[in-house]
């Protein structure tokens, strides 16, 4: 059975849901706080990342977000688990920051880490979202991975999903002056894994895209595919009770969810 | 006059005075209460005196504070006791499993939830953004200290007209203001806990402008073997403080809640507003739920009005014990904090752990895992005396008996005649297209999705039905949001909310009942029966007559009607004072209601369905337009305040249940602001769907009050094709065929005819001006 770590700090708050949408699809998730990792816990509390076979990193304000959003969890891991996570990743394991951990695999560096596995500096940023506020509501992503990324090998391209987003820090900011380099670059490589499209699947404004981002990119992977990061909650789409629309009709009791997180259990 | 010859310093290196009660005039026993901020009439100043005389001594600062504190009309509810024991807390059900800070209620063999809604009124008119926020932080500790796990938030909100041009009195902030300030504290403390926020609503009228309401509701799941109690365990146990640090923020705030606002209140009570901090709680939240799963602590309370010394006292004694605590280890933000500041602060995030001397090391362990700290600062005690230790000096010691006896008042009251249909004037009407498009920009109609959004309401993923339903992106407004609170299980907890202060001030008897009316045609719109209620009531001065002939009359609404529907109140809050120099906050009881889901998969939404559907009205229509969102809107006045005819809600409901457990519903909506025709507006816009209707079968009254009446116990449904006699057979004579779904306007025989786009634009107006 696929044993799931799932990182947490102060201030991550989507690690209930994220644990129960794992252990639905039959893994064995556990919640570590990050001092679990790190020996900074009584004996029987401690725990080693490299045990886990998946690393989820789950939604939430870790530590506030008072900085950046992700920034100081970032900052914490890095000082004290870098090695580890580097270790974790190379090896192929999967990885997944779902909205504060996706802001979180930002200011890592692994997001998008073209050429290396995880880049001294963020070469993106997760910002302010174009309407300037919070945004809770559903929406609608197409699966536009040509194969590479692990995490959606349940889905064809082209499907589209529905997994909620409820996030004030979302639009995805390239340096000045290089978006359009970015996006071919991410294209080129099978990096962009979701983009926000409206009922006919067509890319769309707002509030389709509930941030403004660029090329309506919600989530990214690395080259290698086994590291996802995404603005939308997965989690929150285990059933199609979860939907919006579920009672306007929708067959069975299955959300979108459970396709993403079955593809990395699953496997092996 | 000088008060200082009273006050005598102690020789001690720390700063302690004992108060010389005994040589004080009355004059000057006035000044104490008044300088020391302790919001004493000279009665109670009188009993203290007579308490300390008898000992022997006078007393000390920290011991004059703390009775204040516990005198304070918002923790001894001394105003409001003896009506509420009569009308509210005398309603008895075996799903009550207890009555502590939050109400628990059975929810299914395994489990309970608890609930409990309170004001954060004053703190809110001060400084919206932290009053909001804290608001939100002292009722997620409520529900945490029964041992639940929050899993939703509610907030209903009061507020002067958002009107940009608008003129406030000085001392009051602007609601625009206000409005904003509030929505961001809900956001910013709701979200960053990850409790979601799925109900509330937001009222606009020019009396709350010096008063806005900020109420907050909060709703927790827990098993039942972890309902956990507010006190101690018995002698030997230890103390722990929990969470936050101590410090100045927050000193008096329930004698400052206790008070009318003026306009010097701004400057004076800036330092009864608590600061919040959302990122100390969420640990404080995981730690406290820990310990208590690991069956490591006796009892558990929050820390709220009061501060330490309400939670010591309180869970001392009910716990049959005493209490030791040394006061100068309670860990603090800053120098220099004096003993009574520590006592009476309601510094944020503080939880009180009550543990086995065996149990502390482990429980610090946990706490240390969090960063959240924990400290030992007491023990439980024989007898029933509180001493307080700084130093080795004692600085408070008081038997409990007697602080927590606080008076009980039975204030005189009036009360008032209920305006009558002779005296009533029909407004001028403009075109009844006109009509509907200005009722839809109504503010207090007018969508709230510009709020609804920035509160993420669906973190813990167990948000099945959500505040806006229907078509993605186009959504109309819910009565009410359903929760799928265990993961294993497809029973579901409805949570909604009823709130009529016009018709309250009109008619406080009928606006009670009203408000529960509402609450439960809310919870069974989504399929949900009704199954307990939890209030606020915020109401004026009670040391005026007729302020408190309100309160009574709306108690004794409240409690009537929930008494014969068998709906407990297991848990509630008193907000009295609501009162400027501008006058007097609409009479406002908030309810937040819960009603169980027995299979959520069967729940219902208010949207339109489908070309075809049959739409019928279930309930009885009477000339009942007194208070309606017309007659304000457009000046009518007097008229009959919608009454309930409490066996027929009982009956409706019944039948409403079978209807939807049967699957006959596709859609349903209550009746409620701007009657049949604004609750079909709101179905077609949430559907993207029209509808034509015809409304002659409604019976003998003029259009516009078949259009427009506010009489209770109605809903508009949407039957499942196929199952239209089904249904008007179940109904047993309650619904009446009023139309169809069909097409993009919504056409009403004799009375208008409507684009979907037009009524979109005007419903949505209000976000567009709030910007």
């Amino acid at each position: 059975m696929k044993k799931v770590c799932i990182l947490r700090i102060e201030g991550t708050n989507c690690e209930d849901e994220t644990f129960a949408a794992f252990h639905k699809v039959g893994a064995e998730p556990e919640r570590v706080h990050l001092k679990q990792l790190t020996g900074h816990a009584p004996l029987d509390l401690r725990r080693d990342l490299m045990d886990y076979d998946i690393l989820a990193l789950p939604g939430g304000f870790s530590a506030g977000d008072y900085i950046r959003a992700g920034a100081i969890f970032a900052a914490r891991m890095k000082a004290s688990l870098g090695t580890q996570l580097r270790d974790f990743v190379t090896q192929g394991r999967p990885v997944i920051g779902i909205c504060n951990g996706f802001q979180i695999l930002v200011e890592l560096g692994l997001r998008p880490a073209f050429d290396e596995v995880m880049a001294p500096q963020p070469q993106v940023a997760l910002y302010t979202n174009d309407s300037d506020r919070f945004e809770c509501r559903p929406t609608l992503l197409r699966m536009d991975n040509r194969g590479s990324c692990v995490w959606t090998s349940g889905l064809g391209m082209g499907d589209v999903v529905m997994f909620p987003s409820a996030h004030a820090e979302g639009h995805l900011k390239f340096p000045a002056g290089e978006e359009d380099r970015f996006l071919e670059r991410l294209d080129e490589n099978d990096q962009i894994v979701f983009r926000y499209v409206d009922e006919d699947g067509q890319l769309a404004g707002y509030p389709w895209n509930p941030n403004g981002s660029p090329g309506n990119v919600a989530g990214i992977c690395n080259p290698e595919g086994n590291v996802l990061g995404l603005m939308p909650h997965p989690e929150r789409a285990m059933t199609r009770f979860n939907y919006p629309e579920w009672t306007r009709g929708r067959d069975g009791d299955d959300g979108d969810g459970l396709r993403l997180f079955r593809a990395v259990v699953g496997r092996n | 006059m000088s008060i200082d010859h009273l006050l005598k310093r102690r020789p001690v290196d720390f700063d302690i005075h004992d108060i010389d009660l005994f040589s004080a005039e009355d004059q000057e026993l006035k000044e104490l209460s008044s300088t020391l901020g302790l919001s004493l009439s000279l009665e109670e100043m009188w009993t203290i005196r007579s308490h300390f005389l008898r000992i022997g001594r006078i007393p000390s600062d920290v011991e004059l504070q703390s009775v204040a504190q516990a005198w304070s009309e918002h923790c001894c509810y001394k105003s409001s006791r003896t009506i509420l024991k009569e009308n509210v807390f005398s309603i008895h059900h075996p799903d009550v499993l207890a009555r502590g800070d939050a109400g628990v209620m059975a929810f299914d063999d395994e489990h309970a939830y608890a609930l409990r809604i309170e004001s954060h009124n004053h703190p809110s008119a001060i400084e919206p953004y932290g009053g909001a926020a804290t608001g939100i932080g002292g009722i997620l500790r409520d529900v945490v200290c029964m041992g639940a796990q929050p899993i939703a938030l509610v907030d209903p909100l009061c507020f002067g007209k958002p009107d940009r041009d608008l003129d406030v009195p000085p001392g009051v902030k602007h609601p625009r203001y206000l409005l904003r300030g509030v929505v961001s504290g809900i956001r910013d403390y709701g979200n960053r806990v990850g409790v979601p926020t799925v109900a509330g609503g937001i009222y606009f009228d020019e009396r709350y402008t010096g008063n806005c309401l900020v109420n907050v509701g909060c709703v927790g799941i827990a098993r039942r073997d972890e309902i956990t109690r507010n006190h101690v365990g018995g002698v030997g146990d230890r103390l722990i403080l929990c969470g936050g640090r101590t410090g100045r923020d927050g000193i008096h705030g329930v004698t400052f809640a206790s008070a009318d606002l003026t306009a010097e209140s701004e400057e004076e009570s800036r330092g009864a507003v608590q600061l919040g901090d959302p990122i100390m709680k969420e640990p404080t939240i995981h730690a406290c739920l820990d310990v208590n799963r690991m069956g490591l602590i006796t009892g558990m309370k929050d820390l709220g009005g009061g501060g330490l010394s309400c939670v010591v006292g309180e869970m001392a004694l009910d716990g049959g014990c005493g209490a030791v605590v040394h006061l100068d280890r309670v860990p603090l933000k800053e120098e220099g904090v004096v003993p009574w500041e520590v006592w009476v602060s309601e510094s944020q995030e503080r939880m009180m752990l009550a543990a086995r001397k065996e149990d502390v090391p482990r429980i610090l362990e946990m706490f240390d895992l969090w960063d959240v700290p924990a400290t030992v600062i007491g023990e439980a005690v024989e007898g029933h005396h509180v001493k307080l230790i700084w130093g080795d000096e004692v600085v408070y010691h008081m038997d409990l008996n007697f602080v927590t006896a606080g008076p009980e008042y039975c204030r005189p009251f009036v009360i008032r005649e209920p305006t009558t249909v002779e005296c009533v004037e029909f407004p001028q009407l403009p075109a009844l297209d006109d009509v509907m498009l200005s009722l839809l920009r109504e503010p207090n109609i007018a969508s709230k999705e510009w709020a609804i959004r920035q509160y993420d309401h669906e973190v813990r993923a167990s948000t099945v039905i959500k505040p806006l339903q229907g078509r993605m992106n186009r959504q109309g407004p819910g009565d009410a949001s359903v929760m799928k609170p265990v993961e294993s299980s497809w029973r579901g907890l409805g949570i909604a909310v009823g709130c009529n202060p016009w018709y309250t001030a009109e008619d406080p008897y009928n606006g009670g009942m009203a408000s529960v009316d509402e609450v439960c045609r809310n919870l069974v719109s989504v399929g949900a029966r009704p199954h307990a209620i939890t209030d606020c009531l915020n109401f004026g001065n009670p040391e005026k007559p007729d302020r408190l002939g309100d309160f009574r009359d709306a108690v004794r609404g409240i409690g009537e009607v929930c008494r014969r529907l068998s709906i407990p109140i297991p848990s509630g809050n008193v907000s009295f004072y609501n009162e400027s120099a501008g006058g007097v906050a609409l009479p406002t009881p908030v309810l937040l209601g819960t009603g169980i889901v027995e299979d959520v998969r069967h729940c219902v939404t208010s949207d339109l369905k489908a070309e075809g559907g049959a739409l019928f009205l279930v309930g009885e229509t009477r000339d009942e337009m007194g208070a309606s969102a017309l007659f304000r809107r457009f000046g009518g006045r007097g008229g009959k305040v919608p009454d309930v005819d409490v066996d027929m809600l009982e009956h409706s409901i019944d039948l409403m249940m079978d209807a939807m457990s049967a699957g006959m519903v596709a859609a349903c909506h209550d009746c409620s602001d701007g009657g049949v025709a604004i609750a079909l507006a709101e179905m077609c816009i949430g559907g993207s769907i029209g509808a034509s209707i015809d409304l002659r079968p409604m019976g003998d009254l003029p259009m516009t009050v078949r259009l427009f009446s506010e009489s209770n116990t109605r809903w508009v449904v949407e039957v499942a094709k196929g199952r239209e006699a089904d249904f008007e057979a179940a109904m047993d004579g309650l619904a009446v065929r009023i139309g169809t779904v069909s097409g993009d306007t919504l056409s009403v025989k004799d009375g208008f005819k409507l684009g979907l786009e037009a009524m979109r634009e005007a419903w949505t107006s209000l976000a567009t001006m709030l910007g």
